[in-house]
């Protein structure tokens, strides 16, 4: 195989144009061509979608204008996820971006010393702990520069936006760059007889697009790398048995809040993702405890708006593609995998997959050092993600469903076992450098939903009362002294990235 | 039923040992935990040193101990990096600099700019972009500045055994109990000891035993299934001898390891003299051919007596059993190469100190100490053998076995991926980090056949202004910086004019 020139992108939707953009911008279309196949037919789901921070490293690498994007995606600003009833009915916490408390001088991990606090009968919400968390309350929101001394928090965020209205925003960024879309569906696919690359794939008009390198965005089926090359699915259903969503827009009641909602329902859970012009919702279940029309019936009747449109239904299996990268093609989005939007991981792991590819693209002949390479670091954050979310079922005080019997009582995997009964002991939530959620998700997680460590680090007592009082105070002013300054998250969206109208309407 | 860990017994010698007291005795003896070393014969010799990673200041600052004097007492020189000859054949010496290199802007870190570069004719070596190699040709200190994009930092060389004495006066200072002993018989409950019996009759009882004896692995080495794994199939020499030479003058801000046909040399400047260490393959060469060939090995007269030892090289199959914790050389030991020696110590004794267990009853986190601690040995075992695997020099019995030996598969990973695409795949708990990693391969001649495709973005000229910029940075940086000598005598005037100030 001679030098990797022309390279095809088959599925638009999130993942192909974020792929598509990627590639206009880094490796340009003056050595590469980048063709993007998408059909009209194959509609792509446009509700909203949430994000977590990490996408801000996408948006540098494409060079995006915050606010310019803000406005044309009908986005707001997300500080976090508000987790309720998923402890128990009426029980809620909230999982914040951003840091637990502060350091404390030659001393261990923040939450230790919270630990011993909340243990002495202090708040056991530590989301007053967390500058996010308490502007998330309040509704507020800003960017904030770093404080000259370090001495107040940042304000971590991401965002929650129209995924369709995404995805033609990046569209458009592809094109002006160069990118062509062709419009049509994949009907057939053409491979070299000896090495089985693909070197072509032929549209149902006839058009044949050829070309080095295949990105396979076709969605669950996996038109490519598991239609062309059986790379196999790792079904993950007997820890993530939800297998359907039910999503519908509806009207937008009040201000957009800074946060996600994430409310644990009979059967699984909804979502409620404010945009600037609506609001997206969803329930996610498991169709063996719930009926497809009951669920729609359900969330229909918790929606806190007028709905825009009939619900939609959408089925998929959670697992992961067994090899994401085969030969000269490589799936990204659901082709690649799926899990629930429970902590806004699917744009990340779309984002991960691209940057990933660029590190180990090849520049001539595909080496097989590489690829696998690639699906063990792939392999490596899909089973983070999914212990993650795991946990958030297993980790619970529910059983008044049957769906919730089974999460509570099933067996997790071993690399979860040993996490959960460490903290368990000891509120270690180690992480390791790279996996994407930090300590303090771990820890607003498990102890969200329930798992109350049974100690702390020892060094945590060295402190004397009064020293960590006076701690926990200058840390717990410093959260205020930022929170009050900000000014409310629809304030700040109308001064600097309110919608146009025309893409309000859009 | 479980409770408080409220007694640390500490058994072991030296650095390591003394590490571990200061480390508890600063955080969890304020909790109400009573720390007491029971202190073994030193297993130091005159001429011994220690050569230690830019991280040991990480620890002095934690437990307190003051870095003038290291300079004052130890006889410490600064150490931007080590420098690496005759190795890899024909490839010139090249320095392993302690870099903090910038977080690659976009994903793009200027080693990838420089394989392109190099495949396009640029004839300058990797290692004058690292700015702690730079310093350290020069002869001059990087000291890290806030703020700054290009960091580089120092390790330091100095005498073993006043570094010991220091510690150790130091944790005493501070209200470590310690009695100078040995440990008789240890008596244990199925897996656990319940207490030791000294030479002279006492019983200790702890709820957590440290081991930091080194390779005599005192406790650790009586607990079940803690058989000692050896890594000879990989890190060959079996024999140190250590010796002294004089001092250099000016004082060079690197340690020279030189490889030679049984083994390797290393010299390490200290202020007074300069320690000198071969370790070598007792099938290829015996003591005495060794000790002949010696001042031409070191190419410096070599002054007093020289020490034989034995080394060996290999992991305890677990690492935490019961309540017997092992920490630095009776958990693990390498070749005394890259400056790991105290660094092992260091690394256990953190691990530990985050682990440090809440209750004496079943120690939950056993596993995860032992885990990482294994990865982490696995890890540097994989950097030193690098050194040996990646050489050129052929026709001489250790340096071939060492080139045909079987790569385990975590190294094989790591070359090949590096081999393809110039990129460090790195694991759970690494010590060096991708710099450190570029420099050994790189250095010992691993060239990468391709380079990241973002850097084909960016046009030529630019291209050439990036390796340009970095070049100029590094040359202005150190021409900044202090000469080894002036750094020291800095260091003095500092302790003087304190002394003035309290007189």
């Amino acid at each position: 195989m001679q030098q990797v020139r022309d390279i095809v992108v088959v599925g638009g939707g999130t993942a192909g144009w974020m792929a598509a953009a990627a590639f206009a911008k880094v490796l340009g279309t003056q050595a590469h061509s980048i063709t993007l196949i998408e059909s009209e037919e194959i509609g792509t789901v446009g509700v909203g979608e949430a994000t977590i921070p990490p996408i801000m490293q996408y948006n540098a690498l494409l060079g995006i204008d915050e606010d310019e994007f803000v406005r044309e995606t009908n986005a707001t600003f997300k500080l976090g996820i508000e987790f309720i009833d998923w402890r128990k009915p009426g029980s809620s916490y909230f999982h914040p971006f951003g840091l637990f408390g502060a350091n404390i001088k030659g001393g261990v991990g923040f939450m230790n010393y919270w630990l011993r606090w909340v243990q002495s009968g202090g708040d056991p919400d530590f989301s007053r702990f967390i500058a996010e968390g308490e502007a998330a309350r309040e509704g507020k929101f800003a960017r904030v520069p770093p404080s000259p001394d370090g001495q107040l928090p940042r304000l971590n965020y991401a965002y929650q936006f129209d995924a369709a209205t995404y995805a033609a925003y990046l569209r458009r960024y592809a094109e002006r760059r160069g990118a062509i879309r062709r419009e049509g569906r994949v009907v057939d696919v053409e491979q070299n007889p000896e090495t089985g690359y693909i070197e072509a794939v032929k549209l149902a008009d006839g058009t044949r697009v050829a070309g080095d390198f295949f990105i396979d965005c076709s969605g669950f089926r996996g038109l490519l790398i598991e239609g062309v090359f059986k790379a196999g699915f790792d079904d993950w259903s007997q820890w993530l048995p939800n297998n359907r969503a039910a999503a519908v827009p509806c009207e937008r009641v009040g201000d957009p809040t800074p946060f996600t909602r994430s409310t644990a329902r009979e059967a699984g859970w909804q979502w409620r993702i404010p945009l600037q012009h609506r609001t997206g919702n969803g329930y996610v279940f498991c169709d063996a405890y719930i009926s497809e029309d009951e669920a729609s019936r359900l969330l229909l009747e918790r929606l806190d708006g007028k709905p825009m449109a009939d619900p939609k239904i959408l089925r998929f299996t959670a697992g992961k593609r067994r090899r994401g990268w085969v030969k000269n093609c490589l799936a990204v989005g659901l082709s690649s995998g799926f899990l629930e939007p429970l902590e806004s991981t699917s744009i990340h792991l779309i984002q991960v997959a691209i940057m990933k590819l660029f590190e180990l693209f090849p520049m001539r002949e595909v080496n097989p050092v590489l690829i696998d390479q690639y699906n063990r670091e792939m392999d490596l954050i899909y089973d983070h993600v999914r212990d993650f979310i795991i946990a958030h079922y297993k980790v619970t005080d529910r059983e008044d469903t049957p769906f919730w019997q089974y999460c509570r009582n099933m067996d997790v995997p071993d690399s979860l076992a040993a996490k959960l009964e460490l903290f368990k002991e000891r509120g270690e939530a180690r992480m390791i450098p790279g996996d994407l959620f930090s300590e303090t998700s771990w820890f607003a997680v498990l102890y969200g939903q329930g798992l109350i460590p049974r100690s702390f680090h020892p060094v945590a007592n060295a402190l004397s009362e009064d020293e960590l009082q006076l701690a926990l105070t200058r840390i717990r002013t410093a959260i205020r002294q930022r929170v009050d300054t900000l000014p409310s998250h629809a304030a700040f969206i109308e001064r600097c990235c309110a919608a146009r109208p025309a893409a309000t309407a859009a | 039923m479980t409770r408080r860990i409220e007694q640390v017994v500490i058994v072991g010698a030296d650095a390591p040992a003394w590490m571990a007291a200061a480390a508890f005795q600063r955080s969890v003896s304020n909790a109400g935990i009573r720390v007491r070393v029971i202190e073994l014969p030193t297993l130091l010799q005159p001429a011994d040193a220690y050569s230690a990673l830019p991280e040991l200041a990480g620890f002095h600052r934690r437990v307190g101990l003051e870095e003038r004097l290291l300079f004052s007492l130890c006889k410490a020189v600064p150490i931007a990096g080590q420098r690496f000859s005759n190795w890899s054949g024909a490839a010139p010496p090249f320095i392993h600099g302690y870099d903090r290199p910038p977080p690659p802007a976009a994903g793009l870190g200027l080693t990838q700019l420089w394989i392109k570069g190099r495949q396009k004719g640029l004839r300058t070596e990797f290692e004058n972009f690292s700015l702690g190699a730079v310093a350290a040709k020069a002869g001059r200190v990087p000291v890290p500045s806030e703020g700054a994009e290009l960091r580089s930092t120092f390790g330091y060389n100095f005498d073993a055994a006043a570094y010991s004495a220091l510690l150790r006066h130091f944790t005493m200072q501070g209200g470590v109990e310690s009695k100078a002993a040995s440990v008789a018989d240890v008596e244990m409950d199925g897996d656990r000891i319940t207490a030791i019996i000294l030479g002279d009759g006492e019983r200790v009882e702890a709820d957590l035993f440290v081991d930091a004896s080194g390779p005599q692995a005192v406790l650790i080495g009586r607990m079940p299934e803690t058989e000692f794994l050896s890594w000879r199939a990989w890190l060959p020499c079996d024999r140190m001898l250590v010796a002294s030479a004089k001092a250099l003058a000016p004082l060079p801000a690197f340690s020279q390891i030189s490889a030679f046909r049984q083994g390797w040399i290393g010299l390490f400047p200290l202020q007074d003299r300069t320690a000198v260490v071969a370790a070598y393959d007792s099938r290829q060469i015996s003591d005495q051919d060794l000790l002949n060939d010696l001042p031409a090995l070191a190419n410096l007269p070599i002054s007093g007596d020289a020490v034989v030892s034995s080394l060996a090289q290999g992991i305890r199959r677990r690492t935490w059993v019961g309540n017997c914790v092992a920490v630095g050389e009776s958990a693990f030991s390498l070749e005394p190469l890259d400056a790991v020696q105290l660094h092992i110590a260091h690394y256990c004794i953190s691990q530990l100190m985050t682990l440090f267990p809440v209750e004496a009853g079943t120690f939950p986190e056993a596993a995860l100490y032992d885990r990482i601690i294994r990865r982490a040995a696995i890890n540097l075992r994989d950097f030193q053998f690098a050194h040996f695997k990646l050489n050129h020099r052929f026709d001489m019995p250790l340096w071939d076995g060492c080139r045909d030996a079987a790569v385990p598969e975590t190294l094989q990973r790591k070359l090949d991926i590096f081999a393809a695409r110039g990129r460090i795949a790195l694991y759970d708990d690494e010590t060096f980090q991708e710099h450190a990693w570029e420099s050994l391969l790189l250095g010992h001649g691993l060239m990468p056949q391709s380079y990241d495709p973002r850097v084909d973005a960016i046009p030529e000229q630019e291209h050439i202004a990036k390796i340009q910029a970095r070049l100029n940075d590094i040359v202005g940086l150190v021409e900044a910086m202090a000469p080894v000598d002036d750094f020291i005598a800095g260091m003095d005037l500092q302790r003087q004019a304190e002394v003035t100030a309290l007189g």
